[in-house]
């Protein structure tokens, strides 16, 4: 669903993203780990097509990104580090809106039902945005993705900044979309979480892809002890 | 999806407190100047008429008189208050409502309001033209600037990005979401404005409802251009208030000091020797020492094949005064119509630095459309001079006509008074003054499909 061929970025004289290879399959969800300016949200850019490579391709169902910028933006639903959603609209409205933009329309109770899907308090869908929390919105974010009924979903550190619970009930959405054979890349410096969620993880370290391995091959101290010692080289 | 871009914009518009105060304060602005335009129009109107009367009650009432005494006494042609000028008073304010038309002389316009006026009136009235062309582009500017780089800024332009919308489909919602709100504004003065005219031509009123709306336009197309291609919600306001000074304060008054510069107008004093020392090389009617009054004596007694004046079957002197009268004319004519040049060589000026501001033409076809501009003006002094030489024509006529030679004490019946016609001032129709617009209209076209131009280019560049 989601291939990395060779893709290489660099700016000037820095290699952002040194030839990297990967796949991940419907239903997986592919963590990316590494330190700041590893390469992680390079990849999700360039998945994105909000930068374009230098050389090698990323390919999303197989639609090249930067050749079908179009048809690969329909297949993806993406959530940043922080959601940022309009103010004075309430949470319902900013789903209605930015699925629109997608050219799908919704009744009101099927965008409701989005909203309870990702698991957003009833209270909350007409409550302006702005008094909302960070949690609250990435749930907004889920209800997007699965309003746009996305094939890929590319996560920047979706979890940074949220309380445990939250966290933890954004793991369990990432989970139930898995079921839907979704496929997830996401980058997160939370290795715990990384391990709980993930099927595969990958380290990166200056633009490389360092380790590859699946989260059932290796236990959540075993992963810390690979990922400082990553690290530390 | 233009249309979802744009009902979403204008609900965000709608909820900002920001949009409440600004629109709060324009509506007030808005109604405010248009009251007071209208509180004013009513009053200069009725003085107008007022005045009107009374002259034409005082023309009549010199009874049975002489008919050069009748001339020398005068009456007055009033400028009729158009009624668009509630919106657009233009240059009535400095042009003048009356011209005394007398014997002899072609007079300038007078009753001018901004010399009633104190120095404060530098500062200019509040008028729905002066909201349209000044506050409104602030408006678009305060609503507009951030309407691209706030979504840059939040980062909601990358989430909107991968929604699958095309940048141009962007920011056409975009572009509409910040027009509508202003095109309703727009509207509704223009409805408030015509419910307190009353009585208007539809086509000047839509028309320059268009003109406007076209304006706006351009300001809304500008302001998403510099919001698309800047990346901060300062850089953006700073840049579109320095475009705003530019276009509405700096590009007028320099164009202004340059044509002066260019074509100037002579002086009154220089306008007035100059018609001074013409009148001297000609016929006086008053003269008949002159060597014009002697040359006119020989011919006129050659023509009629008489030896001497009293001969003749009509007044001399009478006569006299009629070809002194047409050698005037024709002299003020002449000078007046070299003003009307320097006043083409200007507004000539003018259009092609209208290529500077899409405030320039808006402001002229403004002030076309509601008959308050300078061509307005000298086509009503124009008109009034010929009603003078009509007059003066009747009166002398009657005089040579029924008097003889020195007979200074004939007195005409009193219904000749009445034979000299009210004076009519019928201003351009609507096809006349597009046509003298063509060039206006031409750059405010060019204005409009050039912002629309920058803006799908602005629109790759997000």
């Amino acid at each position: 669903m989601l291939h990395a061929v060779n893709l290489t970025k660099k700016y000037q004289e820095h290699l952002a993203l040194d030839d990297l290879n990967l796949s991940i399959e419907p239903g997986d969800i592919y963590c990316l780990l590494g330190a700041n300016g590893a390469g992680k949200s390079t990849t999700i850019n360039l998945f994105l097509n909000f930068i374009a490579p230098t050389s090698g391709k990323a390919v999303i169902d197989k639609f090249e990104v930067t050749e079908n910028p179009q048809a690969t933006r329909k297949l993806i639903a993406y959530i940043p580090e922080n959601l940022v959603l309009y103010n004075e609209l309430s949470g319902l409205e900013n789903l209605e809106y930015f699925v629109g933009l997608a050219g799908m329309k919704y009744h009101q109770e099927q965008l409701v039902g989005f909203l309870k899907e990702a698991g957003l308090q009833v209270e909350a869908y007409k409550k302006r945005v702005k008094a909302y929390s960070k949690g609250m919105r990435q749930k907004v974010g889920v209800a997007m993705a699965i309003a746009k009924r996305a094939k890929v979903l590319l996560l920047d550190e979706p979890t940074s900044g949220l309380d445990p619970k939250a966290s933890n009930e954004f793991s369990e959405l990432l989970l139930r979309l898995s079921k839907q054979n979704v496929a997830t890349l996401m980058a997160t410096h939370d290795l715990f979480r990384a391990k709980e969620t993930g099927t595969n993880i990958g380290i990166m370290k200056s633009g490389k892809l360092v380790e590859q391995l699946s989260t059932e091959e290796i236990n959540h101290s075993d992963l810390e002890k690979l990922y400082l010692n990553h690290m530390s080289n | 999806m233009v249309f979802l871009v744009a009902a979403k914009e204008i609900k965000e518009i709608v909820r900002s407190g920001q949009f409440k105060w600004m629109l709060g304060i324009v509506v007030l602005l808005s109604m405010v100047a248009t009251y007071i335009s209208h509180v004013h129009w009513q009053e200069k109107n009725r003085q107008r008429i007022e005045a009107a009367n009374q002259a034409r009650e005082l023309w009549l009432a010199q009874g049975s008189t002489n008919p050069h005494n009748a001339a020398h006494y005068g009456t007055f042609a009033f400028k009729p208050q158009f009624p668009l000028a509630l919106i657009d008073p233009g240059v009535e304010k400095y042009t003048g409502v009356s011209i005394f038309l007398e014997a002899h002389s072609r007079n300038e316009a007078d009753h001018v309001a901004a010399a009633d006026q104190t120095g404060l009136s530098r500062f200019g009235d509040l008028t729905p033209d002066f909201v349209l062309l000044f506050i409104v582009p602030l408006m678009i500017i305060a609503l507009g600037h951030q309407s691209v780089t706030k979504e840059k800024e939040q980062g909601t332009l990358k989430i909107i990005k991968t929604q699958g919308i095309s940048n141009r489909q962007l920011i056409a919602g975009k572009w509409l979401g910040n027009y509508l709100p202003v095109a309703m504004l727009t509207t509704c003065l223009f409805v408030v404005a015509a419910l307190f005219i009353g009585e208007f031509d539809w086509k000047f009123l839509a028309t320059l409802w268009l003109v406007y709306l076209a304006y706006f336009a351009i300001v809304n197309s500008i302001t998403l251009v510099v919001s698309s291609l800047t990346n901060s919600s300062g850089i953006s306001l700073v840049t579109l208030l320095a475009i705003w000074i530019c276009s509405c304060l700096a590009v007028p008054k320099i164009a202004s000091s340059y044509t002066n510069e260019k074509h100037p107008y002579p002086t009154r004093q220089e306008f007035e020797a100059a018609i001074a020392e013409d009148k001297k090389k000609g016929l006086d009617g008053h003269d008949p020492w002159s060597e014009a009054s002697k040359k006119l004596e020989r011919e006129t007694l050659e023509a009629y094949q008489v030896n001497k004046l009293e001969d003749l079957p009509f007044n001399f002197d009478a006569f006299r005064m009629q070809k002194g009268e047409e050698h005037e004319a024709e002299i003020y004519f002449k000078h007046n119509e070299r003003l009307k040049e320097v006043h083409k060589e200007q507004t000539t000026v003018y259009q092609k630095l209208a290529v500077l501001s899409p405030f320039l033409p808006t402001r002229f076809m403004s002030m076309s459309l509601a008959h308050t501009d300078y061509s307005t003006h000298w086509h009503f002094a124009d008109e009034a001079e010929k009603h003078r030489i009509k007059m003066q024509e009747i009166l002398n006529t009657n005089f040579a006509e029924n008097s003889r030679l020195g007979e200074w004490g004939y007195k005409a019946d009193a219904s000749l008074l009445s034979e000299i016609p009210e004076f009519h001032f019928e201003a351009l129709d609507f096809n006349e003054v597009m046509s003298a617009n063509s060039s206006n209209l031409g750059i405010l076209t060019a204005w409009l499909l050039a912002s629309f131009g920058l803006l799908i280019f602005a629109s790759t560049r997000i």
